[in-house]
């Protein structure tokens, strides 16, 4: 069923009770000398009872489809990760190079290497700027 | 005369060499920034915080407060030319677009400049009054009492930003548990860490801020195709000698009504924008003409924008409680740089306080000297195809996640909060009080265990205590009020199947 306002509601109930199942982990103590549970057990409690509200309130509102275009965020969640891996292992200017070039697949345009080179060195100079100047501790080579 | 003593010794640390620099650099990068489609006063804050981790501590609080004001006005400058609203500028798109469809963009940007000017120094001299009573008052509150105030915080954030307050209570509540993760500091007890060492000290603050905000705009802006035409149109600034003289009587009103609605929870630019509006149709001499291109309709909310935006400094300097998202995300920044606010901040950092309020006036000069004249080339910006503008905010948010514990682990952290950020977009949940809710959980958390402490376990400490039972019972009149508001309209409509999900009447404002 693809309603957005139900979505919301069994989201809210699915964080409400991954924190709350969680929190029983840990002492809840008394209320007169608390453990670290008992304060995100009451809170994800609360959160809970809004969780339901909106699952009920869905019902009773008009159905709104819920769209989602998985290709933009995985393109750029994966030129992050990218640019974090490759500076890890490489450096960071061929991470910035690497996220210029991966996260322009996501782009509403056309793919333009010329332009995609011209961006990343810019870039490399601002890192440059920012290590320099700015005193960043930038692994940048 | 303490009041004066004080702005003096402000003004002595604000002019300096240096301290200018900042303030000029904070309110030009902010104002840059600000202008780009999709990123508002808080993307802008959360984007250009990292700038200031290698400056000293006064320059550093001076430049932020430089990029807030840069970036509000910033984001009226694109409101009023190419009607690409942020939260903080709906209201410059009504008249200030229209204005500039009438052929007057030019008039309409000075009167917000212009009025952003004199608001900002009504709000000034307000801040400088109350800040300092206010944090007198604030020595009156118990550990209970600054719980209700939060939750009242909460409450109010939720309504105002998201316009529902079940959706916007349900943010907060989430940003509280997001809080509760890294190491509790009563017990030493690691709460969902699931064994990673990074987690212990807590999720990041840039690293949610970032993902909610930055990846998040971006890729609604990429799933959007968002092709922006840039604005070509003819700019003359000045105005006539009648056309200033409409500006002058709206800018006082709306600089009052923001100064005011500023201090309260909850308020901030958004509500006094509105307000200072619906004044200026009811009281105005040409409130016949407004929305369909006045004057008035400008200067009224950019005067307002601009105080409320410095006066919700009051409760974060005086009280140390932020009032909405923004200066949620400036109190993690002073506390960034080893300065708590609250009540001792007055007292303890003379030098800062006081320096931060002159730097607002010095800030508002560099407003309106710098950018008014120079926006015909801010304007430019939009020129910058998207498919350039995009990766440099990725690579500022992956520069900015990273340098603020030189650690490229946050960057997985941040692209997660982009999937995060992405999934609440997508299911029309704001994350503006989920910002509030993750720097003020750890707080609540302390509060509430102190005032459980306090009362051996009973709840009554939050009733009997009067500022406490006070503001607690507000919330409970105004939780009933939209329940039954949501329950007539149930009601109401029997026949029909459904209630709209835009109508105001399921909790929703």
């Amino acid at each position: 069923m693809n309603d957005r306002n139900l979505a919301r509601g069994l989201f809210v109930v699915a964080i409400s009770l991954m924190f709350g199942l969680g929190a029983l982990r840990y002492e809840i103590g008394h209320l007169e000398r608390p453990g670290p549970g008992l304060f995100p057990l009451m809170v994800s409690s609360l959160l809970l009872v809004i969780g339901v509200f909106s699952v009920v309130r869905s019902h009773f509102v008009e159905r709104v489809p819920i769209t989602f275009n998985p290709k933009n965020i995985a393109i750029i969640l994966a030129s992050l990760c990218g640019f974090a891996l490759i500076s890890e292992h490489v450096n960071m200017i061929a991470g910035i190079v690497f996220m210029v070039f991966c996260a322009s697949f996501a782009g509403t345009g056309n793919y333009s290497v010329v332009r995609n080179l011209k961006v990343a060195a810019g870039l490399v100079a601002v890192a440059l700027a920012f290590q320099k100047l700015l005193g960043f501790n930038l692994p940048l080579y | 005369m303490d009041i004066l003593h004080n702005l003096a010794f402000g003004f002595e640390h604000a002019l300096t060499w240096q301290n200018l620099l900042f303030c000029a650099i904070g309110c030009t990068v902010g104002t840059l920034v600000g202008l780009l489609p999709g990123l508002g006063p808080l993307a802008t804050i959360s984007i250009l915080l990292p700038l200031t981790y290698s400056i000293p501590v006064n320059g550093a609080l001076i430049m932020l407060a430089g990029i807030y004001y840069g970036a509000q006005y910033g984001d009226s400058v694109s409101a009023i030319t190419m009607k690409i609203p942020h939260a903080s500028s709906i209201v410059a798109c009504i008249d200030g677009y229209q204005m500039t469809l009438n052929g007057k963009c030019g008039l309409a940007l000075f009167t917000a400049g212009v009025s952003s000017f004199i608001g900002g120094t009504v709000a000034i001299v307000v801040l400088a009054f109350f800040a300092p009573l206010l944090g007198e008052v604030s020595f009156l509150f118990g550990p209970a009492d600054y719980c209700a105030l939060m939750l009242v915080g909460f409450v109010c954030v939720s309504f105002v930003t998201t316009g529902s307050l079940v959706n916007g209570l349900a943010m907060c509540l989430i940003g509280v548990l997001l809080g509760q993760i890294g190491t509790d500091v009563n017990s030493g007890a690691q709460r969902y860490t699931m064994d990673f060492p990074f987690l212990a000290e807590g999720i990041g603050l840039v690293s949610v801020a970032l993902g909610c905000f930055g990846i998040a705009e971006i890729t609604k802006n990429l799933d959007n195709k968002d092709e922006r035409t840039p604005f070509n149109g003819k700019i003359k600034l000045m105005p006539t000698w009648p056309e200033f003289k409409r500006i002058i009587p709206s800018a006082l009103r709306g600089s009052v009504i923001g100064s005011f609605l500023g201090i309260l929870p909850g308020g901030g630019p958004v509500i006094a924008q509105f307000a200072a509006y619906a004044v200026d149709k009811k009281v105005s001499k040409y409130k016949h003409e407004i929305g369909s291109g006045a004057i008035e309709g400008v200067a009224g909310q950019a005067a307002a924008d601009e105080a409320a935006a410095r006066t919700s400094f009051i409760p974060l300097m005086s009280i140390g409680i932020p009032e909405n998202a923004v200066m949620a995300l400036m109190m993690a920044a002073f506390i960034i740089k080893g300065i708590q606010p609250g009540p001792n901040m007055i007292a303890g950092h003379p030098d800062l306080f006081w320096g931060l309020v002159a730097s607002m006036w010095i800030g508002n000069c560099f407003l309106i000297t710098l950018n008014v004249p120079l926006v015909r080339y801010w304007l430019s910006v939009f020129k910058i195809p998207y498919a350039v503008l995009f990766p440099s905010i990725l690579f500022f948010c992956c520069i900015g996640t990273f340098s603020v514990n030189n650690n490229l682990d946050d960057i997985f952290i941040t692209a997660a909060f982009g999937l995060v950020g992405y999934l609440f977009l997508r299911l029309d949940l704001d994350p503006a009080p989920l910002m509030l809710g993750f720097i003020l959980g750890p707080m609540l958390e302390e509060n509430f265990r102190r005032a459980l402490l306090i009362s051996r376990g009973g709840f009554d400490i939050f009733v009997t205590r009067p500022i406490s039972a006070t503001l607690l019972g507000l919330i409970g009149i105004f939780v009933l009020w939209q329940l039954t508001t949501f329950i007539w309209n149930v009601r109401r409509s029997p026949g029909a199947h459904r209630i709209p999900d835009d109508s105001p009447a399921p909790l929703e404002g």
